[in-house]
């Protein structure tokens, strides 16, 4: 187990200092969130929500925390395969699971600061007035948050490395997801069948409960609600990636083609 | 002099299939089609609820023109970094070829590219979000366009001169698009801007075709209409003007000191 957590946790940190030295991922953790912010207050200032400072700031936050696992966490195994790292990886003794969950925690929780990064600008630019009402609430929120992107980066990663279009993707995921799960506007505004995949993607559950955790209307039974179908959909998609994971190894270790998947 | 002009197309049409050459059918559809509908979609419903309206005309209009950032501003902003790594630039510099007709020819056929973009964009969103084009001058709305694009190109080949000094010019490109989506007016009016970016708003392409392609939506003023469409060939050719110095400038501090290729 302790060894475990340490190759996690050397994972984590080589990949953050890695992910920092790309200047498109010091964009999309450091400006995106300043612009999103902005954007979207001005969008928003005359909708006439009293919650509005809550959709500017939770909106910016989580597209760019997106954009920054759609440009790293899901991009990786392609990056190390450019590097010529990927054999090396997976044949490593540490395991090629651990060593990969090491890199999207650790992008996962970096990218987190984009949050941070959202109210802060909210709150310099526009002097927002943030109440948290339920503190709990907002932590487990987070906490589930880093699980379910760090579930569906590695879904994601794993079936990219079915495709060498990897940067194709990775842009066409960025706008629909942020759109499916309601990250700026709620979901019960979209056509009503797309809603049967947005709920069907535990990301929609954890935006609901990170807003909710603003809103002091936002009951306990909701909060529950979304805890438990989130973290349903969470062990949905966990098997999904134990499943593909055991595919595409097999793929691997018969064709021989690891870097030419 | 035809063989000059017909060299100058010829240029023009090689620029243009060489930056396409690698892309798949699988390609062209998402990069050309469904990433700029899944963007004008995201601002739409962004804008349906903030702004609390049916009525969604202007953000149709506003994000099919912001959309050609892709070819105008992108693409050919990225062009001279192409040049550096295709290994071109330095014999771009030697030739004896005209500077101006090596920065336009790069340009060209993204004018066709991008109109194709916008009427796209406006025919979807029109279907979608129920954009009423009956009382709509297209002839108009046509040169307006035009005139947009013309503009947005001159300022993308501003950007590419750019990337002759520095080796980020992608970060550079996404902060421009960034800048265009929030002070373009697409998305909100320019009006509610403090002061200094409403300065920096004007000095940006689209601003003016946005604003004039909207008016024809509402209570055309001509004389109002046609400043706007001069203002905006006025900062179109203001950036080409400056791109040229720029380019003849760098070309110039790169063969004294033999730094093309450094940085």
């Amino acid at each position: 187990m302790k060894n475990i957590v340490s190759i996690i946790l050397g994972t984590m940190k080589i990949q953050m200092k890695n992910s920092l030295i790309r200047p498109m991922y010091r964009f999309c953790l450091f400006v995106n969130p300043i612009s999103n912010t902005i954007l979207l207050y001005y969008m928003f200032r005359n909708s006439q929500m009293s919650d509005f400072m809550t959709y500017v700031i939770v909106g910016a936050g989580l597209s760019s925390l997106w954009e920054c696992i759609c440009f790293s966490s899901i991009g990786d195994i392609n990056r190390e395969r450019w590097y010529g790292t990927l054999p090396i990886i997976f044949c490593a003794p540490a395991g090629f699971n651990l060593i990969i969950l090491g890199k999207i925690i650790g992008n996962t929780v970096l990218s987190l600061a984009s949050l941070g990064l959202s109210a802060l600008t909210a709150m310099i630019l526009f002097r927002a007035n943030i109440q948290i009402a339920n503190v709990l609430g907002l932590i487990i929120a987070l906490l589930l948050a880093v699980c379910t992107f760090v579930v569906i980066s590695q879904v994601f990663a794993y079936l990219l490395t079915l495709s060498r279009k990897t940067t194709l993707y990775m842009n066409c995921l960025s706008i629909p997801i942020a759109l499916v799960c309601g990250f700026v506007i709620p979901v019960e505004l979209l056509p009503k069948w797309i809603l049967p995949l947005s709920y069907s993607l535990p990301m929609t559950w954890v935006v609901k409960l990170i807003r909710g955790s603003f809103d002091k209307y936002f009951t306990v039974k909701e909060n529950l609600l979304c805890v438990m179908i989130s973290l349903f959909e969470i062990l949905v998609f966990t098997i999904v990636f134990r499943l593909l994971y055991r595919i595409i190894e097999r793929q691997i270790k018969i064709k021989a083609s690891l870097e030419l998947m | 002099m035809m063989d000059r002009i017909k060299r100058f197309f010829e240029q023009c049409w090689l620029y243009y299939k060489g930056n396409n050459a690698h892309l798949s059918l699988e390609d062209l559809i998402f990069y050309r089609i469904s990433i700029p509908l899944l963007t004008l979609i995201y601002y739409c419903f962004i804008a349906k609820n903030s702004f609390r309206t049916e009525q969604l005309t202007q953000w149709v209009i506003g994000n099919s023109l912001l959309l050609c950032n892709n070819s105008c501003v992108f693409t050919i902003g990225a062009s001279f970094e192409g040049e550096r790594s295709y290994g071109r630039l330095k014999w771009l510099i030697a030739s004896p070829y005209s500077r101006i007709a090596t920065v336009i020819q790069k340009g060209l056929f993204y004018i066709f590219e991008s109109i194709a973009t916008v009427i796209m964009s406006i025919t979807f969103g029109s279907l979608l979000f129920g954009v009423d084009f009956s009382n709509v001058n297209i002839a108009l709305f046509i040169l307006i366009l035009i005139v947009g694009i013309l503009a947005a190109i001159c300022f993308g080949l501003f950007i590419s001169v750019f990337s002759l000094l520095f080796d980020s010019i992608n970060l550079i490109l996404n902060l421009v698009h960034v800048l265009m989506l929030i002070l373009c007016g697409a998305n909100f009016p320019i009006k509610d801007l403090p002061q200094a970016a409403k300065f920096i708003s004007y000095c940006l392409p689209f601003k003016r075709s946005i604003k004039a392609a909207n008016m024809l939506f509402d209570d055309v003023s001509k004389s109002h209409l046609l400043s706007l469409l001069g203002q905006e060939m006025c900062v179109g050719i203001a950036y080409l003007t400056i791109s040229v110095i720029l380019f003849k400038i760098i070309e110039k501090v790169a063969i004294r000191k033999a730094t093309l290729e450094i940085f």
